[in-house]
């Protein structure tokens, strides 16, 4: 991925990020949304804007927890997709995050259970699959400036071979318990081309308590 | 030509119905568990089994999987106690059962069990080996040009490349190391090197440095059991290389699937152990120790 959706999937300015040296700034982007608005309601507005003043501490990437769906997609680190006749697996380097798609047309389960990636059921639409993702936990953000959901969170996203070095990621969002209509995110996803190109590791909890432990014996 | 003979009379004696029945039955059975008589029990069978394959050609190692939990405890032979299950020794070389560790090493692994906490408390990656015999659900996928190996243990991965791609720089440093892999007949045969060494083989603080070179073998020898083996070659720790061999089983449970184990999320045991005066394992340094 190399757009700034990680950082602010609205249109963003340059801007420095609160409590680091200038050079780890955010860099400046055009949003992912279509049309740019995301139709919180009041209540939901309010409390993004005060994700927004907490975002240094409160953002639950700053805890390196699972960043949920979509957020993972659009996360500064490379993923890799398989397929296999019934499930398409999608292995990302942050935090070794794994999602098993299955496409075999099985159900989302009903049991009362909820994952910080969600429950993926997918299929194929022509050149698209097509993956319903619900069973979120309220705990992910969508970006690093607060823009939030709850645990009603419904995705679906669409991931179209545009080229042979591309995807189209289309993204549909429905929360009734947050928004006042369902909205759309949409970025191109490129194909990696270094010859060397393989997924190595972001264990961000790991590099966190390594902090406290000091050089090597 | 005897044992056809053999073979011929065998039949004639207790009639076919009855040895297709003892060659089930012992199938089922399968090699023991124990991995001093599992390791020559399983090499035995893997002359004559002949694995099912994938849609190309490949020996199909795909399925749900568990390995000998007991392991994460302690890899050499230890007693049940409060804690622990208890279990015999995973090392199939030296024939002792003992990791052959160096004498600085050996009282590296002392001082490791008292001073640090448990690399797998934090729910860091369980690192090669380790994750094979951790108590978690195994998965593998195949394609024609990789393994994947799926732990359900704080949702971590392996992807094994079997297109004969180098290995990562010698400066990447990687919580599951870096693993390539070849078809060797009807063996994966998997390379693991990157190790970053800061995970241990188990509770006690059994340890390699990053230098570590490891070499793992899959393979099936019946079609419930992979036969795994790693030789772990580490000339700054131990005297000699080791080996550490034992069943993976298949879980045959109808519709299963690996589920999410948010481990880090709701980890809360390693901030206790941090103020009791425990520390993060720092891993050992990558030089040679002077004796």
């Amino acid at each position: 991925m190399v757009n700034t959706a990680a950082w602010d999937i609205q249109d963003h300015s340059g801007q420095l990020f609160p409590g680091l040296p200038a050079r780890f700034g955010v860099p400046a982007g055009p949003g992912v949304v279509e049309g740019n608005e995301i139709p919180y309601q009041p209540w939901a507005q309010a409390r993004k804007q005060e994700n927004y003043k907490n975002r240094l501490t409160a953002d639950p990437e700053a805890q390196c927890y699972l960043p949920g769906v979509p957020r993972i997609t659009y996360m500064p680190h490379p993923f890799q997709i398989f397929q296999f006749p019934d499930r398409v697996v999608i292995l990302y380097e942050y935090l070794h995050t794994t999602r098993e798609i299955f496409t075999d047309g099985s159900r989302h389960p009903t049991l009362p259970v909820e994952f910080w990636m969600g429950d993926s059921r997918g299929r194929w639409e022509d050149n698209t699959l097509v993956v319903d993702v619900t069973l979120f936990t309220g705990e992910t953000w969508f970006d690093r400036v607060g823009n939030f959901h709850s645990d009603a969170l419904h995705v679906v996203e669409r991931y179209t071979r545009t080229s042979p070095d591309h995807l189209l990621y289309e993204v549909t969002i429905e929360d009734p318990k947050v928004f006042t209509r369902p909205w759309k995110m949409r970025m191109p996803v490129y194909r990696r081309q270094e010859p060397n190109s393989q997924l190595l590791e972001f264990e961000c909890y790991a590099y966190a308590r390594e902090e406290t432990a000091g050089d090597a014996k | 030509m005897r044992s056809s003979v053999r073979w011929a009379i065998g039949v004639a004696a207790i009639g076919a119905a009855s040895l297709l029945a003892s060659h089930v039955a012992q199938a089922q059975q399968g090699c023991p568990a124990e991995a001093a008589l599992f390791h020559p029990c399983a090499q035995a069978r893997a002359k004559t089994f002949r694995p099912p394959r994938t849609r190309d050609g490949k020996p199909d190692l795909q399925g749900f999987w568990r390995g000998p939990a007991y392991g994460t405890e302690n890899v050499e032979e230890h007693p049940m106690t409060d804690d622990d299950n208890g279990g015999k020794s995973l090392i199939v070389d030296p024939p002792d059962g003992r990791v052959p560790y160096q004498p600085w090493a050996s009282a590296v692994q002392k001082e490791n069990r008292s001073k640090y906490v448990e690399p797998n408390v934090p729910c860091f990656p369980s690192g090669v080996p380790r994750s094979m015999y951790v108590p978690t659900q195994i998965e593998i996928l195949q394609t024609s040009s990789a393994v994947l190996i799926l732990f359900e243990r704080a949702h971590t991965y392996r992807i094994i490349p079997t297109d004969a791609r180098p290995h990562a720089g010698p400066a990447v440093a990687l919580w599951m190391g870096d693993s390539r892999g070849r078809w060797d007949g009807n063996t994966l045969v998997v390379d693991v090197t990157n190790h970053n060494a800061k995970t241990w083989f188990d509770q006690v603080g059994n340890f390699h440095s990053p230098a570590a070179h490891m070499i793992e073998r899959f393979t099936l020898v019946d079609p419930d059991t992979i036969h795994y083996e790693v030789r772990i070659d580490d000339p700054r720790v131990y005297t000699r290389p080791w080996t550490m061999a034992f069943p993976l089983r298949r879980n045959k449970e109808p519709g299963f699937r690996l589920l999410e184990e948010a481990c880090h999320e709701g980890e809360r045991n390693t901030d206790p152990l941090i103020r009791a005066g425990q520390r993060i394992y720092p891993g050992v340094s990558e030089e040679p120790r002077k004796p």
